[in-house]
């Protein structure tokens, strides 16, 4: 054990303070010492995708370095999607698509591949199906054949371009105050009554759990 | 926790950099650490001490200065892939960063850690080599400035000293009657090369090659020069027929080994075609032919 040192990390909009040994990866310590456990570990070896995060903006690979070396940075996490100020009834535009579209079959490499579809979309709101592929070249996903994960990208964009639009209207129509259209129809499953969207599994997805601050991760 | 301990040092000035290289013990220097990382994770690399570049600002750059293209040791792969001056006057680096793994792993590897990687799958040190590229070290004594034939001995090792950290890798500025392309064969999207070859073509005004680069990946135990093709094409003015030919010695001198993406006979052959078609791209970058034949 060497020693540890303190970091700072935003996460999702919240600074984190933590001590960490050099040695452990950011992933581990999202996962561990942050108990965000949204973002996963697939490979372990940084091929697969599936703990991406966005540093400062940019989409990593969270496995491929030091929790050390985020110190002072911004880091993004699929579980800051449901209060992004895009989500609309507690989701995203993006983890929407991936319901609404069935962009998701075991739901391991979900998260990564929000974050670079979050990523994609803030450089490039329009994106065609070959910038969509690209962007996803380093999320593997081994149930899906990827073709609804790109519909599930695409609902997004055109989701967040709808509401640009009615954001801009609705600021024209009231001489520049936007206005909120509250929470858009949403046909989930709601097995506990409270409108909430969930499997019905439990620890998944927003489902029954111990502890509810984690929804959107596995509890593994 | 997957890496073995290890003291982690993360200097904000290369002198200082330099310093901690020459005082620690074994120490490992840390950029982009896109290799570097898994390794320690799997502890196949087990330094006592690491030194994070990091953090010294000076070294992030990419830019023209003093005849050069400078691409300072903390440039990411992304950085080339979407630069205007990468794209409007270097073919070959445009045609390669895309090409380097995924995007998560181009906002944050590293021109230059690749090349001091120096994996013979490496995609950036066969362009240095068909440019003429040089490899700028600092190290207790200063400066030293290494060619990129001399860099590149064995699978991952360098002429590098322990003590020394590589501050840029740096290519000369293009002529005006130059073209390079770089042509890359991969499994899938993200996979390092099967196969790949650099090229930088400059002509003379009357349309005739005045001198020729052609770099090799993943086709020899290290980035590797094609000298027979590159003599061949040296006073000839470019045609399909000649491009064939080089294409063949290219091949010839190539020694890639069969592994399960394919047997060495197969891997030659696709050394010639890549050659034929970054050639192509060379000379119709430099503005000399228009092409006829897409081989």
């Amino acid at each position: 054990m060497s020693e540890t040192r303190e970091i700072t990390l935003t996460v999702n909009g919240t600074e984190q303070t933590i001590d960490v040994e050099p040695r452990k990866l950011l992933v581990h310590a999202i996962r561990e010492d942050l108990d965000m456990t949204g973002t996963h570990i697939g490979c372990d070896t940084g091929n697969c995708g599936a703990c991406t995060v966005l540093v400062d903006g940019e989409p990593l690979k969270s496995c491929l370095m030091f929790a050390v070396q985020a110190d002072g940075s911004a880091v993004e996490t699929v579980e800051g999607m449901e209060d992004h100020p895009d989500a609309v009834d507690d989701l995203h535009p993006l983890q929407e698509g991936f319901h609404e579209e069935h962009g998701l079959q075991c739901g391991y490499c979900t998260p990564g591949m929000i974050m670079s579809g979050k990523a994609l979309l803030e450089d490039n709101p329009d994106p065609s199906e070959a910038e969509i592929r690209e962007a996803i070249s380093g999320n593997l996903c081994r149930c899906t054949g990827y073709q609804n994960i790109v519909k599930s990208i695409e609902y997004a964009a055109d989701k967040l371009a709808d509401g640009e639009r009615d954001d801009a209207e609705a600021v024209a129509a009231d001489g520049g105050v936007a206005a909120d259209d509250g929470p858009a129809e949403f046909d989930g499953y709601d097995v506990d009554g409270d409108g909430e969207f969930s499997c019905g599994a439990e620890n998944c997805c927003g489902g029954p759990s111990t502890d509810a601050t984690h929804r959107g991760g596995d509890e593994r | 926790m997957k890496s073995a301990p290890f003291e982690h040092h993360q200097p904000t000035s290369v002198g200082e950099a330099v310093s901690l290289l020459e005082s620690l013990d074994g120490p490992t220097v840390l950029s982009g650490g896109q290799s570097l990382v898994p390794m320690l994770r799997f502890r196949l690399a087990n330094p006592d001490v690491v030194v994070d570049i990091n953090g010294i600002e000076e070294l992030d750059y990419l830019h023209e200065d003093d005849g050069y293209l400078k691409i300072g040791a903390l440039a990411r792969h992304a950085d080339v892939e979407h630069s205007d001056l990468i794209a409007e006057k270097y073919g070959s680096f445009a045609d390669a960063a895309p090409l380097v793994a995924d995007p998560q792993i181009r906002n944050r590897g590293t021109v230059v850690g690749s090349v001091a990687q120096a994996d013979p799958k490496g995609d950036w040190g066969s362009l240095l080599i068909a440019h003429g590229g040089e490899v700028v070290a600092h190290g207790p004594d200063g400066e030293r400035v290494i060619p990129a034939d001399e860099f590149f001995l064995l699978p991952y090792d360098t002429s590098l000293d322990e003590d020394e950290l590589i501050t840029e890798v740096r290519i000369p500025v293009p002529s005006e009657r130059e073209g390079s392309a770089y042509h890359k064969l991969k499994r899938k999207t993200g996979d390092y090369a099967m196969a790949g070859v650099g090229v930088c073509l400059r002509f003379d005004d009357d349309g005739v090659v005045e001198s020729a680069g052609i770099g090799m990946t993943a086709v020899d135990i290290t980035n590797a020069r094609a000298s027979d093709a590159e003599d061949h094409l040296e006073g000839e003015r470019p045609s399909p027929d000649l491009f064939e030919e080089a294409g063949e010695l290219a091949a010839e001198q190539s020694h890639p080994e069969s592994d399960e993406h394919g047997d060495a006979a197969y891997k030659e052959r696709m050394v010639d075609v890549l050659t034929q078609r970054a050639l192509g791209d060379a000379a119709e970058r430099a503005g000399v032919v228009r092409r006829t034949v897409n081989p």
